[in-house]
């Protein structure tokens, strides 16, 4: 029923798309210009980071609209505005790097600039040497997500404290980039694999739905009394969170922000329930109703972004462990943003996934060639993260006088090696093939991204860098 | 019971070379690690702030069950070393098959080899040599060495190429178990402490957790200091320390974060810096209130006296960096150099008395206007004290040359591939003169299998290149005339 109807979908046609797109980048890259004439600094980062920002998504524009129609043409003008962007992108991260004196990973925005880079290499590398063209559809989401996230955090070239001054950790850093690049494409890889392989399109709801809500928990467990919503304080003298002892931040209350997260985490739930309802039922209409409360919960999450950033952006807050009122600044939030914009990106991938389907699997290289594919990719990504781990273990040895602490951030990341350890030996060993291996190197990837977010933002630790 | 003790050995060893331990061990090890990621743990986090997180019931449960220092604690060892042996014991248990696969080379396939081997093809060859000959170039072409054999009446062809690929994984694992070792070591002969050294100080006690530990060599600060950048963050911390043995100098090296001094495998890192809130220094004048007299410049430490003239002298009695007056008491605020106040006391030999002299004149407590002398403040410095963390890690070289033979691992393990042809003239069904060529590759199967398709399609043309050049000679020769 709801398939049928999803099917009937008007498709955009020709080169409406290409055209409509053409428009918009010469429009902002026109209004960019007016800008610029009137500052009379043509390179500067933050234009550059704009250009990057308009290519990007251009780019991701014609993916989506190559996914969705299947137009060849439009993945030749994805890939020209990928190396566009990443031209740009290039420009800004040499400008940082010239700036600085320093490569450009000492903060969250300086890692995001260069993660970001590293993404689109990978993308076009995708594209042009395995031929997976669908892959931008992923991955420049992500970009533009990443560079939205730096017009946001943008820091002035801040100094490097003592314990940052090591080439080791320019190493450690870069190799921990492309290491965690090279993960996010095998999880991308894994997920079409899993479309190539027929998995149902409602296991596809049933996971979206569960990172959705997992995400809204985690943002809850900030949840405070009588419906309030704890951020990190911002300190705009200083450019950066307010630490009330070493290592601990100070946290202020927004209020009300705490009541609208759990309407919306009950928005999202609504799926999986339906869902869970349909499995024990057999009831297609659940199956139905599930696809619709989709819509409305991407709704929601637009309308909690849309407050997080209006209200968290700047404003006067109280706190519960400090008198007075404390300033707030999204860039001491950067990990509820993304999981906000996360969230709904993973709504609306499955949204594409359900009117497009049988479009996509037409478009994806076959089953075996993406399994084949994702194990090359995670065969480059675990001598990264061991090269990684050994680069960041020299650099502690030092700066700390020890190699290993057993450091939240340390141990996840021996965790996520023995994930990966896992997938090769099950691979090589055991022959583990086809499905079980793409939930393997799905799991893989939930690691990473706990190990990268996740430990930063729950787990306390000698990582307060990055 | 011999019999059954052998058999419980047996079967223990069974047990622990299978997979299926290995990998259950490594799960819990993974569930075991993320719980101490959760979990407060003991060292790092200080007791107070323990008991604040816990209610004290959850907290002797945690303390019972050993989970506040889960990467301490004696079953985790145990863990790690039972994950160690499961590695072991499955790389023994496989090593002889994979050895043998090394060291003795399967050259010249059999029949039954021949009909089970997956990759494989046959071609029409006009005889032996010719079919022989050019398999040989092809596979010569790829960079392969093929070896002929002969072999009652026949010939037979075999190239090979990254043999040592079957070892690779061997070295994965002896990498991994050597970064263990080391570990291990470090863990039951390594220590870390702190010292803190003002200048010109030299001391060889260590500090460790309430216990002290000495040196046998004594390390002096001959100078340390802070370097800012424009904005007030700190940049830069040095130390210039010198080892001192029996009385001697033997190293002398300026560390600073990130760049340590390593004695005798024992490393001093700089760690912090900041003032102790004593003097070093203080630079005063003083001039004679009476009679004439230049004034004269003297320096002071705490609790030195000097000379002023010939029956006058002076000690610096108190210094306070950042003073308070409070209930008729003067009192440090901090050890800050904000608000200082000097206590002097001018003595005269010959009547034996002493005045109090305080600068800035403090009410009630200077007598300032009685001294034979006024004194004026020139300079104030404060000591500093440099921060040492100190490590002693005896197994952290196993650790570096695990992680290198690691890295060499990997790269042999993803990047080399052992592949093999064999090519060998059969006759087929029907009596004729074929090729059987067939071959394998241990990683990567589908790319080798297209190789594979390339190389015969390449030798297939490569004979008929040989066949044909009379042919064509003729065609040439016909079209001239």
């Amino acid at each position: 029923m709801a398939r049928a109807k999803a099917e009937q979908q008007p498709a955009a046609t020709g080169t409406t798309l290409v055209v409509g797109v053409g428009l918009g980048v010469a429009f902002l890259l026109f209004m960019a210009f007016l800008n610029v004439v009137k500052s009379g600094n043509l390179l500067s980062e933050p234009n550059l980071l704009y250009a990057a920002l308009i290519f990007y998504a251009g780019a991701g524009t014609l993916y989506l609209g190559f996914g969705v129609t299947g137009t060849p043409s439009y993945i030749r003008f994805a890939s020209l505005a990928t190396w566009a962007g990443l031209v740009a992108n290039t420009g800004a991260v040499a400008h940082r790097w010239y700036e600085a004196g320093h490569p450009p990973f000492a903060s969250i925005y300086e890692m995001l600039l260069s993660f970001v880079w590293t993404l689109a290499v990978l993308t076009l590398i995708a594209e042009k040497k395995y031929g997976v063209k669908v892959i931008g559809t992923v991955t420049m989401p992500v970009a533009i997500v990443g560079v939205v996230l730096m017009q946001l955090l943008r820091t002035e070239v801040r100094p490097l404290v003592p314990a940052l001054q090591s080439t080791w950790l320019h190493v450690h850093v870069t190799l921990a980039m492309l290491a965690y690049a090279a993960c996010a494409l095998s999880f991308a890889l894994a997920m079409m694999f899993l479309i190539q392989d027929k998995v149902k399109t409602e296991t596809f709801l049933a996971a979206t739905s569960l990172f959705t809500v997992g995400t809204y928990i985690g943002v809850l467990t900030r949840f405070e009394k009588w419906g309030g919503l704890n951020v990190v304080a911002w300190s705009p003298q200083d450019k950066s969170e307010v630490f009330i002892a070493k290592g601990v931040r100070l946290f202020v209350v927004i209020p009300d922000l705490g009541w609208l997260m759990l309407i919306v985490l009950a928005a999202v739930a609504a799926p999986l329930l339906l869902y869970l309802i349909f499995r024990k039922t057999e009831d297609e209409s659940f199956l139905d109703m599930a696809n619709r409360t989709v819509f409305v919960s991407i709704l929601l999450q637009t309308m909690a972004l849309a407050f997080f950033i209006l209200r968290a952006r700047d404003g006067q807050y109280a706190s519960l462990d400090a008198e007075g009122l404390f300033s707030t600044s999204l860039a001491a939030s950067p990990f509820i943003l993304s999981g906000l914009v996360g969230g709904i990106f993973a709504s609306l991938l499955y949204l594409l996934l359900l009117w497009r389907r049988s479009d996509l699997e037409r478009m994806l290289p076959s089953a075996e060639e993406l399994d084949r594919i994702t194990y090359r990719t995670i065969a480059i990504a675990f001598p990264l993260l061991t090269l990684m781990i050994a680069a960041g273990a020299y650099w502690a040895n030092r700066t700390w006088g020890s190699y290993w602490s057993w450091d939240p951030k340390e141990t996840w990341a021996a965790i996520t090696w023995l994930v990966y350890a896992g997938y090769l030996h099950m691979r090589i060993t055991r022959g583990w093939r086809g499905r079980r291996a793409a939930y393997f190197a799905i799991l893989g990837f939930a690691v990473v991204m706990f190990t990268f977010f996740g430990v930063t933002y729950l787990l306390p630790g000698l990582h307060a860098y990055a | 019971m011999a019999g059954t003790f052998e058999t419980t050995i047996r079967k223990l060893w069974q047990t622990l070379s299978a997979i299926k331990t290995g990998v259950i061990l490594l799960i819990i090890t993974v569930i075991v690690s993320a719980a101490g990621t959760v979990i407060l743990q003991r060292p790092a986090t200080e007791a107070e702030e323990m008991q604040r997180a816990y209610s004290p019931n959850m907290l002797r449960l945690l303390d019972a069950m050993g989970l506040t220092d889960v990467f301490h604690a004696w079953w985790f060892v145990l863990l790690l070393t039972l994950v160690s042996l499961s590695i072991i014991a499955a790389s023994i248990q496989r090593f002889p098959n994979s050895w043998r696969f090394f060291s003795r080379p399967y050259k010249s396939p059999d029949e039954s080899f021949r009909k089970a081997l997956p990759v494989q093809a046959q071609i029409a060859v006009p005889d032996e040599e010719t079919g022989l000959a050019a398999a040989e170039r092809v596979l010569r072409k790829a960079g392969l060495k093929p070896e002929r054999f002969v072999k009652e009446n026949s010939f037979s062809l075999f190239a090979e190429r990254n043999r040592v690929s079957e070892l690779a994984v061997y070295i994965v694992h002896a990498s991994l178990l050597l970064i263990f070792l080391g570990g291990i070591v470090d863990a039951l002969y390594g220590w870390r402490g702190y010292m803190s050294l003002t200048r010109g100080e030299q001391s060889s006690r260590i500090e460790q957790n309430g216990n002290k530990r000495t040196l046998p060599f004594a390390i002096r600060c001959d100078a340390a200091g802070q370097e800012n950048y424009a904005d007030g963050t700190p940049k830069r911390w040095w130390s210039k320390l010198a080892v001192i043995e029996a009385g001697e100098v033997v190293q002398r090296k300026e560390i600073v974060v990130n760049d340590p001094l390593v004695y005798r495998g024992i490393r001093f890192y700089q760690s912090s810096y900041g003032r102790t809130g004593k003097l070093d220094k203080l630079v005063l004048t003083a001039a004679p209130l009476a009679g004439s007299g230049d004034s004269k410049e003297i320096v002071l430490a705490q609790g030195e006296t000097a000379p002023l003239d010939a029956d006058t002298t002076v000690r610096l009695a108190e210094f306070i960096p950042d003073y308070v007056v409070q209930d008729g008491q003067v009192y440090a605020r901090s050890n800050d150099l904000e608000n200082p106040a000097v206590h002097l006391i001018v003595t005269s030999a010959k009547s034996g008395k002493s005045v109090n002299v305080w600068l800035p004149a403090i009410p009630g407590f200077e007598q300032n206007s009685e001294s034979p002398y006024s004194f004026e403040g020139k300079d104030i410095q404060m000591a500093y004290f440099t921060g040492l963390e100190v490590s002693h890690e005896p197994g952290q070289w196993g650790v570096w040359a695990g992680v290198i033979l690691m890295g060499l691992g990997l790269a042999l393990v993803f990047y080399l591939v052992h592949t093999r042809f064999w090519v060998v003239p059969v006759k087929d069904a029907r009596g004729h003169l074929t090729l059987w060529l067939g071959g394998t590759a241990n990683r990567n199967k589908d790319v080798f299998e297209q190789r594979f398709r390339k190389a015969v399609q390449e030798i297939e043309s490569e004979m008929k290149i040989q066949s044909q050049p009379c042919a064509r000679a003729h065609a040439t020769s016909l079209a001239g005339d």
